[in-house]
């Protein structure tokens, strides 16, 4: 399986298969988890690249005066959002099956960034329609009522925020960007739980970080007392426009 | 990662800085090893991980079964507010587990500007800053790196100093810890004079008592036991082939000062530049072979999938070996897309051969250093580099199509006249002329020549170690000189700012007595001084004012030449008379030969070596 001796022999000896033209498609599901939050997408896809060539997978590179390895992720994570469901496409030009590429990678990955699945894509990004998201929030003086003011707040319309895009600034609300919501108290790890699927179109994305924001400003919440208030954000989920799963 | 932590990370700049959880990071049982060692280097993450002597020593540390090393960095201003405000202590990046914990704490030290960096890591890390205040509970402190050849700044805060280089030293210096903790009989004072007796290359400073004579200068050192050295010798790795070198590294997430597999060619420089202390202090030259070398670069590549090795070596083009190894490291690095870098050239040895084997040097810019502006300076400070070999050079890389070329340049070296900055104006503008007579040039691009001057700065075991520094008025009217000296537009100058040069004048020639004003300058917060946004001259002054300390003691005054340094105590393999006899030659304006045109006596070859060009001498 798995290169023992030499990565740069393996990498010779997939050289001499028969290329594959033009090179085939492969997506990659990942995760991203507990340290790898903080990874920036631009760090994220310096990782991979460095990834793939340890893993010795037949990667297709680009032409040109720089050839370079063809990255293609889906909707954008912010830095400081977990998440269990990423999307990479990457090409390769020689024959891998799918089970060897995610063995391969896994064996250069961590716990909190590893492939959970390798296929043929099936579905393109541009049909991406939303995605699922599980938030804690963790207060000082959670309870039943905390869950029910903070439910309160993120389904009554209008909830103005202010959205950063390039063209400025921009007023919107974001309760019709937010599809469906639940929320629960947890005394477990004494937290409010937040089940939630929002608009993440290419035209269309509402940043989950916005909730936390539209409650941070309601309720004074999560910005006091750093040491003791914390919040997660975890991506579970991506659907295309009609809710079906994302493949 | 716990929770509570998160919203803070949450709340700073670039958290990935702290959040550890790297891929190749060492994880090892904290309860089943018998000394925790944290390797602390004095600034952020992403200086800190790209240090080669952090990853080697890392490793070798590691290899050690019941050693478990871990990595520190100083957290940035933003991160050290947020810690003060929740109480958190400095931690390690692996177990996330606070300094005090550890066994032993070492520092690089890299560079003078870092030492308020150490004093502050050990305050967030809640221990005492001097030694003397620390007891035989908390982890030995420990010095290392280019700044420990002359220690005496900082020699009150460290309970000890490995002078030279530690591969051997450290792994050492925990096993006679273990050894003494196993046995019972460990104190630190105990575990100190073990130390500085038995093991070649440490320097304790509690264990020598310094006098001053009435003018403020040193009297005497005095070791306080006669079992211990009264100069501690430097310790080097004979054989740099058989040497440990790391076959894989820790991968940061986010991007890195030198985010690439860095190739150590080879250990000092055979050049002898007069200003220049790590031309000395690295002494002997010792190569590795090409075919190490090769399997090393291999061995990392497949480990780490950068895409770039650069040859690490004071002056690379230098390797006797360069064409062998360069030719064994592209028979594969081409084919994995893996492209060459030399971070250092000399404008002598530059040629269009060397350059297409780096072809893939993405940048359009060179960069050269003739360091001084006439061949009469040049001379002087033993740059045997002439007017002609830089054209050449910029011959080559115009013609190559590069059309930007960086200079460095160094004001307020010795003998320095207004005809030398004079001749840095023109040197940058018969380079603009080079592009211009260059036929093969790119015609669609103008020339661009960067000149970038910095502050000449006395540093210990250096031919120049005696001389006084310019007064920053001298420096300031001399940058203003050259500005009026320029008149292309397409040269553009940069000059460092002479005020931070004088404070880092001041800490390398420093004694003793500094440890008052840098504890001050801690107390008062001072953090980052190697950043221009942190650094504040005014306050700098004002703490040695109130510590009764005149900087221009220790920065604008001439040594003199029997005066016992503050780095006496450290032999550094290179004799005083070798540094004397340079600094005559450098104010006769004579050059001298490189090591292997011509030995000229330094005395490292005391130390040993092997693949070296000095002469061997009897044992």
């Amino acid at each position: 399986m798995l290169p023992e001796n030499s990565k740069i022999n393996e990498m010779a000896r997939l050289k001499k298969l028969q290329k594959i033209d033009p090179p085939r498609n492969i997506r990659l599901k990942f995760r991203k988890v507990g340290s790898l939050q903080y990874t920036s997408h631009l760090d994220l896809q310096r990782t991979f690249n460095r990834v793939i060539v340890r893993a010795c997978i037949p990667v297709w590179y680009t032409k040109g005066f720089n050839p370079h390895i063809k990255l293609v992720f889906s909707t954008p994570l912010s830095v400081g959002a977990q998440s269990e469901c990423e999307y990479l496409d990457i090409k390769i030009d020689r024959e891998m099956s799918c089970g060897e590429i995610m063995e391969r990678l896994n064996h250069e990955l961590t716990e909190e960034l590893c492939i959970t699945d390798v296929y043929y894509p099936i579905d393109d990004f541009s049909e991406i329609g939303y995605a699922e998201y599980d938030m804690k929030i963790h207060t000082v003086g959670n309870s039943e009522k905390m869950a029910e003011d903070i439910k309160k707040i993120l389904i009554t319309s209008p909830l103005m925020l202010t959205k950063r895009t390039k063209a400025g600034d921009k007023e919107i609300d974001i309760i019709p960007l937010i599809k469906s919501i639940d929320v629960r108290y947890s005394s477990d790890e004494d937290t409010v739980n937040i089940n939630t699927v929002l608009r993440a179109s290419a035209t269309e994305f509402l940043n989950p970080e916005m909730l936390v924001t539209a409650l941070k400003n309601s309720l004074g919440i999560l910005s006091t007392d750093l040491s003791k208030e914390w919040y997660e954000i975890v991506r579970k989920e991506i659907f295309k426009e009609d809710m079906a799963v994302f493949r | 990662m716990n929770k509570e932590i998160s919203s803070i990370l949450k709340s700073v700049s670039k958290p990935g800085r702290y959040s550890g959880g790297e891929y190749g990071q060492i994880i090892k049982d904290k309860n089943s090893v018998k000394a925790r060692f944290a390797f602390c280097f004095p600034d952020t993450y992403e200086i800190g991980m790209s240090n080669l002597g952090m990853r080697i020593l890392y490793g070798v540390l590691n290899e050690q079964e019941d050693v478990w090393c871990e990595r520190v960095y100083t957290p940035w201003v933003d991160m050290q507010e947020k810690m003060k405000e929740y109480d958190l202590p400095l931690t390690a990046c692996e177990s996330g587990d606070e300094l005090r914990e550890f066994d032993m704490i070492g520092f690089t030290l890299q560079y003078e500007m870092s030492y308020t960096n150490v004093l502050n890591m050990l305050e967030l890390a809640k221990l005492p800053l001097r030694s003397s205040e620390r007891d035989d509970s908390m982890p030995i402190v420990i010095g290392g790196g280019p700044c420990a050849y002359n220690p005496e700044p900082v020699a009150d805060f460290f309970d000890l100093f490995n002078i030279g280089e530690g591969e051997e030293m450290l792994p050492e210096l925990c096993r006679l810890y273990i050894q003494m903790k196993e046995e019972g009989r460990y104190t630190k004072e105990a575990y100190l004079h073990e130390a500085a007796r038995t093991i070649t290359g440490i320097y304790v400073p509690s264990l020598y008592d310094v006098s001053y004579n009435d003018d403020g200068t040193i009297k005497a050192y005095a070791p306080k036991y006669d079992d211990i050295p009264t100069k501690v010798t430097k310790r080097i790795m004979t054989d740099m082939d058989r040497s440990y070198f790391p076959s894989k590294v820790v991968m940061p997430y986010i991007e890195t000062v030198h985010d690439r597999i860095m190739l150590e060619v080879f250990r000092g420089c055979i050049r002898g530049c007069r200003f220049c202390q790590a031309g000395i202090i690295y002494r002997p030259v010792r190569e590795k072979s090409p075919e190490v070398l090769n399997d090393q670069a291999k061995c990392l590549f497949e480990s780490t999938g950068y895409d770039e090795i650069s040859l690490t070596s004071l002056s690379i083009s230098d390797y006797t070996e360069l064409e062998a190894l360069t030719e064994q490291l592209l028979e594969w690095t081409d084919d994995n897309k893996v492209s060459l870098s030399l971070p250092s050239l000399r404008v002598d040895s530059f040629t269009k051969e060397l350059m297409d084997k780096i072809a893939s040097v993405r940048s359009s810019s060179l960069t050269f250093a003739p360091e001084a502006g006439t061949q009469r300076l040049r001379d002087v400070i033993n740059k045997n580099v002439r007017e002609e070999d830089l054209m050449r050079a910029v011959g080559v890389a115009f013609a190559a199509g590069k059309n930007t070329v960086k200079l460095y340049f160094m004001n307020g070296l010795p003998t320095e006249t207004y005809e030398d900055i004079k001749g840095i104006a023109t040197l940058a503008e018969h380079v603009i002329d080079a592009y211009y007579k260059c036929p093969e040039r790119n015609r669609s691009q103008k020339p661009q020549v960067t000149i970038s001057v910095s502050c000449f700065i006395p540093k210990p075991f250096t031919p120049f170690q005696w001389e006084a520094q310019d007064s920053m008025e001298t420096l300031a009217e001399k940058q203003e000189f050259l500005r009026t000296q320029i008149t292309d537009r397409k040269i553009r100058y940069t000059y460092h700012d002479a005020r931070v040069s004088r404070v880092e004048a001041v800490l390398a020639r420093g004694d003793r007595r500094l440890a008052a004003a840098l504890e001050l300058a801690c107390r008062e917060g001072f953090k980052f001084d190697a950043w221009d946004e942190c650094f504040d001259y005014d306050r700098w002054i004002s703490v040695f004012e109130r510590c009764g300390i005149d900087p221009a003691f220790y920065a604008n005054r001439a040594f003199g030449l029997d005066e016992v340094l503050p780095w006496d105590i450290i032999d550094c393999g290179v004799t005083k008379e070798f540094l004397r006899r340079e600094r005559d030659k450098a104010y006769a304006e004579n050059t001298t030969p490189h090591c292997r045109e011509k030995c000229s006596g330094c005395g490292a070859n005391k130390l040993g070596g092997e693949k070296t060009c000095c002469p061997k001498i009897a044992k």
